[in-house]
């Protein structure tokens, strides 16, 4: 699974087309990979696992959201103002 | 009374329809001026010249149907119309606020978290006072279908005793809604939840209340004598605007209260 995920992440260009965001309103794709991102990260470092397999929903968020946004998500999340449940 | 061989109603001259257009440009102007100047003075005097236009504009038709015969069948029916097309243009004006609450709550935004109820948002429970409130309602809605029977039966006490109590029941729900809204816990500056809450919920009670006032003036009209069984379309027109009241608040009980929980 491991090796799986290495290999997708050496290939990866973009952010593959995803079924369950169709429209051209991308923003919930943005927001749910982020908010996936963080929540992997949280629940694999408190099992003590290695958090390679989030670094996919890190390249997807990337590639889609637009730079303000992350930056904003990211100081509320040091604020404690985030909005989204992680 | 004026010899003609028709049943419509020629309207004598009458000037409640200019004061009334007058006190709706100051009421409106008023409003912008309460805006931008802080000054509630031309609101007031436009809702004081609209008070006194509307009372002496339906006591003038409770002089010419009841008093003087004007409301033969055919210009009941046109009445009977003006009153379905009024209450059909609520449901529009109602729908647009449904409208604005889906739109939010369907798809909400990051900024609420993606979530409805938005975060930070402790929506109402609504098994606590909102269902009593659609318990007062709907009794309110069988104690006025029974005051209308006993109207159309001759039964003058019971139409009496039905009739104030479906304007207790009104009163009711207003007190307890009242109460609710001074201990919410969010407010109508609470984001797009507040907003929607408080403007849906807020023009419903207005309704109320114009529907109380209504029924109240059916009580005092039916005291006096003014109904008989077979006709009495004061008290059906206020029925039918308190049916809809009746069923606004459930649309708004199981959308926003229910639902949107």
């Amino acid at each position: 699974m491991a090796e799986d995920i290495k290999t997708k992440l050496e290939n990866y260009r973009t952010a593959p087309f995803d079924a369950r965001f169709p429209n051209q309103n991308q923003t919930r794709n943005c927001w749910s990979n982020y908010l996936d991102y963080h929540r992997c990260q949280k629940a694999l470092e408190a099992k003590g696992e290695d958090t390679l397999p989030c670094q996919w929903y890190k390249r997807v968020y990337t590639s889609l959201c637009p730079i303000s946004w992350v930056q904003k998500w990211d100081d509320q999340r040091a604020e404690g103002t985030f909005p989204g449940k992680i | 009374m004026a010899h003609h061989s028709h049943p419509y109603h020629m309207v004598d001259p009458s000037p409640w329809p200019l004061t009334g257009a007058i006190a709706a440009l100051l009421m409106t102007s008023g409003l912008a001026v309460w805006f931008h100047f802080h000054s509630t003075s031309l609101m007031l005097l436009g809702t004081i010249l609209l008070t006194l236009t509307v009372i002496q504009w339906w006591r003038d038709i409770v002089r010419e149907g009841t008093f003087q015969g004007h409301h033969t069948p055919p210009v009941q029916k046109g009445l009977r119309y003006g009153m379905i097309l009024f209450i059909t243009s609520e449901v529009l004006f109602f729908l647009g606020f449904f409208w604005a609450f889906y739109h939010s709550s369907l798809a909400p935004t990051p900024e609420l978290g993606g979530n409805w109820p938005p975060a930070g948002i402790t929506p109402l429970d609504p098994f606590e006072v909102p269902l009593l409130n659609t318990a007062v309602l709907l009794a309110s809605g069988v104690t006025v279908t029974w005051a209308h029977h006993a109207i159309m039966e001759g039964k003058r006490k019971q139409a009496i005793h039905a009739l104030a109590l479906t304007i207790l029941l009104g009163a009711y729900f207003t007190f307890l809604q009242a109460m609710e809204y001074n201990e919410a816990p969010f407010t109508i500056a609470d984001g797009v939840y507040g907003c929607t809450f408080f403007v849906a919920t807020g023009f419903h009670g207005l309704h109320v209340l114009i529907g109380s006032t209504f029924l109240a003036i059916c009580l005092a009209r039916q005291i006096s004598h003014h109904f008989t069984s077979e006709h009495h379309f004061g008290f059906e027109a206020a029925a039918w605007y308190w049916h809809f009241v009746d069923v606004v608040w459930l649309f708004l009980y199981i959308s926003i209260y229910w639902w949107g929980s």
